[in-house]
């Protein structure tokens, strides 16, 4: 299946940020993913925050891993060993189109490319990046002028998502990934302090699922290009739901925390239903926005 | 995330203490805790015992954790990770401070255990009064036998076919070289590893702990089958006693 020029073996990706740092995990899960998309990477490494980064509570999760990454060198060194049992996509972070453009150069060998545009912990990049529609534009344009290869933006709900999404449109965006985690945070009651060591974060899992939907819903009636879905998809009848918003694809994240296997998992529900309602997964997209 | 207090502080050296917590954590012996030091960091420490952890100085969070002294509060999340799986006839080789989740594997173990343990010198000894069948080497010869804990069971000649479970824990050259002496002695399905590797959220998801064949030290570890590690040990920085 297409999407966006890209050619999906099924339409269950793996979200970026997500068991994508080493080639060993994504050798494993793309033997069941539509495709991967690594962990975000910019041209020098970051060492991210420090722990706690990560916390569980009732409905999802809150980090603030803070972009940690190797630098670009090293992480398209690790790559050269992916088994390409799925495409490829290298998700990017950078404060400029220069920057940008450099990271499309070191990664020539991926399948396509995810703009972080909206990171929500990281001083200078991801959703700051976001927040300045130009900017947005002009490495969108440098970035479509660099390569063929499809480019996705993905972006943030923490603001005028539909406006954003029209600019990536207009700049030549081969899809539209929503959404990156939902701003938050946590206390601890008994030391009575912030728990992550970033006092905020980003919140993801099934919290942030019904945001994630609308914000599909949204992009999908304003924008023709393609709209891949994210945010809190844990099982069949989540995607079967985002496509009827309009997601032509879904990425899927913290839902690993229940299993390394879960995208197999989602896949078997949902052929079943497919195959129960004699339809392609091509069919449901959109469909809820019928009048 | 939830928060014990440390009822009791055992200084065993000046490197090395075992903080006792106010409660038991339902856990088994090789899972962990990732511990968040108000001020410091959070970090992954193997249970000693259920309500202990014994933590030797080597970063700031850890050099501070030592000189605890009883009532402080920790962060607690876990415990996470698979545990070492129990046997009859046990043989445990413990080389430092790797010597916490096998402490508490050796209370747990319902068998006849075999310790072999080495540690650098007497002092970074911990718990040896606690073993009963217990082979002590030293790398300065400050007490039994002096060289590494591999060659200490070179040197015993221990045939390893009278053990239906071996477990190992220790720095990662010690790891490695007890790697290739049990597949020499095509030992290592019966043999137990518990290994380290930095991590960040311990459940899974951010992937700084994944190993070369895409298995999770957090969760599919910390404790793998001894022919699950060929690929870390077998292609990689890991460097045995012999190499050095």
């Amino acid at each position: 299946m297409e999407v966006g020029r890209l050619n999906l073996k099924n339409p269950i990706m793996l979200a970026s940020g997500i068991l994508g740092s080493h080639v060993g995990s994504l050798n494993r899960i793309a033997k069941q993913a539509g495709a991967v998309v690594t962990k975000s990477v910019g041209l020098e490494g970051r060492e991210g925050y420090k722990n706690p980064c990560i916390v569980t509570w009732e409905c999802g999760i809150l980090n603030a891993v803070g972009l940690s990454s190797p630098p670009a060198k090293d992480f398209a060194r690790e790559l050269r060993s992916f088994n390409k049992t799925c495409p490829l996509i290298v998700s990017l972070f950078g404060s400029n189109p220069e920057e940008f453009v450099e990271l499309v150069k070191i990664f020539d060998f991926a399948d396509g490319f995810e703009l972080n545009l909206s990171c929500p912990h990281a001083k200078g990049l991801g959703l700051e990046v976001g927040r300045d529609f130009d900017l947005v534009y002009e490495i969108i344009r440098k970035v479509k002028g660099k390569t063929n290869k499809p480019v996705f933006a993905k972006v943030s709900a923490n603001l005028d998502y539909v406006e954003l999404a029209k600019v990536c449109e207009s700049a030549k965006a081969d899809g539209i990934v929503a959404i990156n985690t939902v701003r938050g945070m946590a206390i601890d009651i008994v030391s009575k302090r912030p728990v992550l060591s970033n006092v905020s974060g980003g919140v993801s899992g099934k919290a942030i699922k019904p945001i994630a939907l609308k914000c599909v819903w949204d992009i999908y009636e304003e924008v023709n290009i393609p709209v891949i879905g994210c945010g809190g998809i844990s099982n069949w009848k989540d995607v079967v739901e985002f496509a009827l918003a309009g997601a032509k694809a879904v990425q899927v994240g913290s839902a690993f925390y229940h299993s390394y296997d879960v995208i197999g998992n989602i896949l078997e529900g949902l052929n079943s239903y497919l195959r129960i309602n004699g339809l392609r997964f091509e069919d449901l997209v959109g469909l809820a926005h019928r009048r | 995330m939830f928060c014990l207090r440390v009822r009791r502080v055992v200084r065993h050296s000046e490197k090395v203490s075992t903080l006792i917590l106010e409660r038991e954590v339902p856990s088994k012996p090789g899972q962990f805790l990732m511990v968040n030091v108000i001020g410091y960091e959070e970090i992954p420490l193997s249970l000693s015992s259920p309500n202990s952890i014994t933590v030797k100085a080597v970063g700031e969070t850890t050099k501070a954790l030592v000189k605890f002294k009883g009532g402080e509060i920790l962060g607690i999340r876990g415990p996470f990770g698979k545990s070492f799986t129990p046997s009859n006839r046990a043989l445990i080789i413990a080389g430092g401070i790797g010597i916490a989740p096998l402490r508490y594997l050796y209370h747990w173990l319902n068998a006849e255990v075999t310790v072999f343990y080495g540690a650098r010198s007497r002092d970074e000894l911990v718990f040896l009064e606690e073993f009963e069948d217990v082979h002590v080497s030293t790398d300065d010869g400050s007490y039994g036998f002096k060289g590494n804990v591999v060659q200490l069971l070179k040197r015993s000649n221990v045939n390893f076919d009278c053990f239906d479970r071996i477990y190992c824990c220790g720095p990662p050259v010690m790891l490695k070289s007890l790697y290739e002496l049990l597949k020499k002695n095509d030992a290592l399905k019966k043999s137990e590893f518990s290994i380290e590797r930095f991590m960040r959220c311990g459940i899974g998801l951010c992937g700084s702990c994944v190993l070369e064949n895409g298995l999770r030290v957090c969760r599919e570890g910390p404790v793998f089958r001894g022919d699950e590690l060929t690929p870390v040990f077998e292609r990689s920085l890991y460097k045995s006693h012999e190499d050095r």
